[in-house]
């Protein structure tokens, strides 16, 4: 029937508009447009990068902050309506270039920087020097009634526990299949799937048990959560770097060396402490990356 | 053609999720009718209760229905996540057309009909279910008519708080930027409120001759 066909035609047309739209504005071609996904880590690293090519080149930057997931960044870069964004090497190995996990870092990043090159026309950049990866997460009375430190413990006793996943960990290759599968995972009822901001709340309230949140989230800290650890070794790593167009790596050359200064230097335990001061202490995240910058790059 | 395909391959989850939607648009609109109507016959007696209360509902409206669920997580009884949160936010979002519809209606009877229905000795409960009840039915059909078809396309935030229905294809869709799985959730949803618009048109019709 065609019936449905036009009409994906059509929402597809509509959203070519929609980006045109938005998109517009980075027509203008010496200027730099930075994207981050739809959540405060991807906006501050994305203000980070933005303050720093500011800052070391001069160029005007442009910020299309919380844009959506990784699928909207993904688009947004390859049909250039954005020049760079923060992109974590394991999303990249598996959700777009839909390979199966492996745990290797190195031979991660050594993927996607060769195949991001070849086939998309896309640069990645060194990594910052944090894992963001995700965090099987229980609230701490349980953790301590039960011994529970790995994922491997949670097994034991998950017949007992009510899960609660975002959207996007139970869609993906990564995600609550695999993990499942990996650690033989079998709950009371299949996992909740709901809003990812909300799974936080919903096990600091009791509500569920356990969730996929993500290890540098400020809130497992400030809501006395625990993230287990994953003693098998199934999520591969995310190492946070910048992903870049070819176009702009080969016309500034001086924007790939102001954002090389970045490599390596951002830490995990800081990076949570950035993300609880913005999601917690409700910290300007622009602020945050001045201050960042100020201390660590002078 | 993909959308076909699509259902094809999840018949059974697809009826589930369409099940699940019906359930929590015909549950809300119940409560909201039955909380609504009521709170709105209310106003006609009070008249300065009215604009609090409709400044209230009219505030409901506005609070973003993720910001709503927030709230809504840590209370006993009324929250925590599934169906019921859901429908307690539905009910939250549709009072406002069913109470401002009801008080309008019912205001709107010809006071010389109200006198009548006085000077033939009714009491305030009689005039009510008589005559201003009977008089503003269409009226407050009509409220109920918005509020029911604003809630089929209301009820797809349901699926952010595990509550299910067909903001689930919505959110999954949105989730991985796949086009079918989003028209899969909003199509249904759509011919779904233009159905329930024309049903509830032709008792609205009848009601109001």
């Amino acid at each position: 029937m065609t019936g449905g066909l036009s009409v994906s035609r059509t929402v597809g047309r509509l959203s070519a508009v929609v980006l045109a739209l938005f998109g517009g504005a980075c027509s203008h071609r010496d200027r730099i447009v930075v994207g981050a996904k739809n959540f405060t880590e991807s906006d501050f690293l994305a203000e980070l990068l933005a303050q720093q090519i500011e800052r070391r080149t001069g160029l005007p930057v442009e910020r299309r902050l919380h844009l959506g997931g990784t699928y909207v960044c993904h688009e947004a870069i390859t049909s250039g309506k954005i020049d760079l964004y923060v992109e974590y090497t394991g999303t990249a190995y598996t959700e777009i270039l839909k390979h199966p996990p492996i745990a290797d870092a190195d031979s991660v990043y050594r993927a996607d920087s060769l195949e991001y090159a070849k086939t998309l026309g896309l640069t990645w950049g060194r990594p910052l020097g944090f894992n963001n990866t995700f965090a099987i997460t229980v609230r701490r009375a349980d953790a301590e009634k039960y011994g529970l430190r790995t994922i491997s413990d949670v097994a034991r006793i998950a017949p007992r526990l009510r899960a609660g996943f975002g959207y996007e960990f139970l869609q993906r290759a990564d995600g609550f299949g695999g993990l499942a599968r990996a650690y033989g995972l079998r709950f009371a009822a299949p996992p909740t799937a709901m809003d990812l901001g909300l799974t936080y709340r919903a096990l600091a309230q009791g509500n569920v048990d356990l969730i996929a949140g993500n290890s540098t989230d400020g809130t497992i800290q400030a809501l006395d959560l625990v993230a287990l650890e994953d003693d098998r070794h199934y999520f591969p790593p995310y190492d946070a770097a910048p992903v870049m167009r070819k176009e702009l790596v080969t016309r500034h050359r001086e924007v790939v060396r102001a954002l090389a200064e970045l490599a390596g230097k951002l830490s995990a335990a800081e990076m949570r402490r950035l993300n609880l001061a913005a999601d917690v202490e409700h910290r300007d995240i622009a602020a945050l990356a001045r201050e960042w910058l100020a201390k660590n790059l002078p | 053609m993909n959308l076909l395909r699509f259902y094809g391959d999840h018949a059974r989850e697809a009826f589930g999720l369409l099940g699940q939607h019906l359930v929590l648009v015909g549950a809300s609109t119940l409560l909201a009718v039955l909380i609504g109507v009521p709170l709105g016959v209310l106003l006609t007696r009070r008249p300065a209760w009215r604009g609090p209360v409709l400044g209230l509902a009219n505030v409901f409206q506005t609070i973003p229905s993720l910001a709503l669920f927030g709230f809504l997580i840590p209370l006993p009884f009324l929250g925590g996540i599934g169906a019921r949160t859901a429908i307690v936010a539905l009910v939250v979002y549709a009072l406002l057309p069913i109470v401002r519809n009801t008080y309008v209606g019912i205001s709107g009877v010809d006071p010389a009909v109200r006198e009548a229905g006085r000077g033939m000795g009714m009491t305030d409960g009689q005039l009510l279910t008589m005559v201003e009840i009977p008089l503003g039915l269409g009226v407050i059909f009509a409220g109920v008519r918005v509020a029911t078809v604003v809630g089929v396309g209301t009820a797809t935030i349901a699926a952010a708080i595990g509550a299910g229905g067909l903001g689930v294809y919505i959110f999954r869709g949105v989730s991985t930027v796949d086009d079918t799985l989003i028209l899969a959730g909003a199509l249904p949803a759509a011919i779904l409120a233009l159905i329930a618009d024309g049903l509830l048109g032709l008792i609205e019709r009848r009601l109001a001759r």
